[in-house]
């Protein structure tokens, strides 16, 4: 099996790897640049907490191959952060609003809801339950996670 | 499972690549089957090379002409459903394909993956069955086109040979003033395979008379097909609750008669009578 270079950008950072070519993206980003924030819940693509952002679009991590991430850009949870030791509105809103609870959906929520909020800047609820129906979460029955995107999106329009 | 990784610039030397490597070789796109089976160590220990077509843009596109229209193999769940030429000529494969699994596979999964894994619960298929939908099929030195419903030989077996690839599906645009639907019904509201579902198409003419009806219900036979038997109930004549009670039930009863009586067929017998009698109401806007 030969090995393959892989470069992409992720948050922001160009990178240049050697991995084999059965690694997920998934993989890469958790093992190859300890990106621990990238979840693996199910690994078949139901579940969502490995969601990330490749290309403006919200992906599975686990249904990509590190090869098919060739040249994209990522976004993790990790880059959402814009400022060191800063949470992005969202990530408060999440606090806030009680919609961390074991708290292992929360990245992969973060990423699906931070994408509705960049084309959607004032969703109403069924906007987004439709953009969080890829994302399980099996403690808070969505309901605070729901409030916490509404109160993240009305700060972000108040501040904008 | 190990493998090289192969990622060619164009379509030719996909084929090519194919040929050369026929039988040790498989194709990834969007990769939402393809994935699940490497992860569970199912795919077949022949293969030695993978093919990634996902950043191909040879098959990402989605073209009209006068008569037809035209959908690279590539494109993706999310730019079908949300493709204005595809919403207006055919708002049917815009609601199946906006029905898969969730916004993360839509954004992924393609439209000749969902049809060349031959599931018989795929929701573009039916969709593309009642547009009458033809698959392209290139190898390094032919290039054939088949109808959809010729192309599937049992659940998850379709007649794709190795050196083969799906580049292209089209389907001649339906009259403008035809009716469609398309209802599926799963166990929760997202990321969930259809237990059952349905598409019809339908043109009326000016004395309510029914010209056109195609009705392709999935997850009920083998392979998908178009109920030929079904259709030609309501064919030439004005619909009716009771004509249309009658075509509900010969759904069901030609499951059972190509399906044969399963674990799930006291559970499928009334409820795609049901689901049949429902959306040809709604479609030919029976009272």
């Amino acid at each position: 099996m030969e090995t393959l270079s892989l470069e992409f950008k992720v948050n922001g950072q160009e990178h240049k790897l050697s991995v084999t070519p059965n690694k997920r993206l998934l993989d890469v980003l958790r093992e190859d640049l300890n990106l621990i924030g990238v979840k693996e819940g199910c690994s078949v693509g139901e579940c969502g907490a490995c969601t990330v952002i490749m290309d403006g679009k919200i992906i599975n991590s686990c249904m990509v191959l590190a090869g098919q991430a060739q040249n994209s850009e990522i976004l993790t949870v990790e880059g959402l952060e814009k400022e060191e030791g800063k949470l992005h509105p969202l990530q408060q809103a999440f606090l806030d609003a009680g919609a961390v609870q074991c708290g292992f959906c929360t990245p992969g929520m973060l990423m699906s809801s931070y994408n509705l909020l960049q084309s959607n800047p004032d969703p109403d609820e069924e906007e987004i339950k439709d953009a969080i129906a890829g994302n399980f979460c099996r403690c808070t029955g969505y309901k605070q996670i729901i409030d916490a995107i509404k109160l993240a999106a009305e700060r972000m329009n108040r501040q904008s | 499972m190990d493998f090289d990784f192969l990622q060619p610039t164009d379509l030719d030397e996909v084929c090519k690549l194919l040929n050369e490597y026929k039988g040790k070789v498989k194709i990834i796109s969007g990769g939402t089957d393809f994935m699940i089976d490497l992860h569970k160590d199912e795919l077949s220990p022949e293969i030695e090379y993978i093919i990634d077509v996902s950043n191909l843009r040879d098959l990402n596109y989605i073209k009209e002409d006068d008569n037809k229209i035209i959908i690279g193999a590539g494109t993706t769940h999310n730019e079908i459903a949300n493709n204005p030429i595809v919403n207006k000529w055919a708002p049917v494969l815009a609601k199946a394909t906006n029905s898969i699994g969730s916004p993360q596979i839509r954004n992924r999964g393609t439209l000749a993956g969902n049809i060349v894994t031959a599931s018989p619960a795929a929701d573009s298929v039916p969709a593309l069955l009642v547009l009458n939908g033809k698959v392209k099929i290139k190898t390094s030195s032919t290039t054939k086109e088949i109808p959809l419903e010729d192309f599937f030989i049992k659940p998850y077996q379709s007649k794709i040979n190795q050196d083969e690839l799906i580049v292209e599906i089209s389907f001649k645009k339906p009259p403008m003033e035809c009716k469609s639907g398309f209802k599926k019904l799963t166990r929760r509201k997202a990321v969930d395979k259809a237990r059952l579902n349905i598409a019809v198409l339908a043109l009326q003419n000016n004395i309510d008379e029914i010209e056109i009806l195609r009705i392709a219900p999935g997850s009920i036979t083998p392979t998908p097909e178009r109920f030929e038997k079904t259709e030609n109930i309501l064919l030439n004549k004005r619909p009716t609750k009771e004509l249309i009670k009658k075509a509900a039930e010969q759904v069901s009863s030609t499951m059972i008669e190509k399906s044969g009586y399963r674990w799930s067929t006291e559970y499928k017998k009334p409820v795609i009578k049901t689901m049949t009698r429902r959306i040809l109401t709604r479609v030919l806007e029976v009272e």
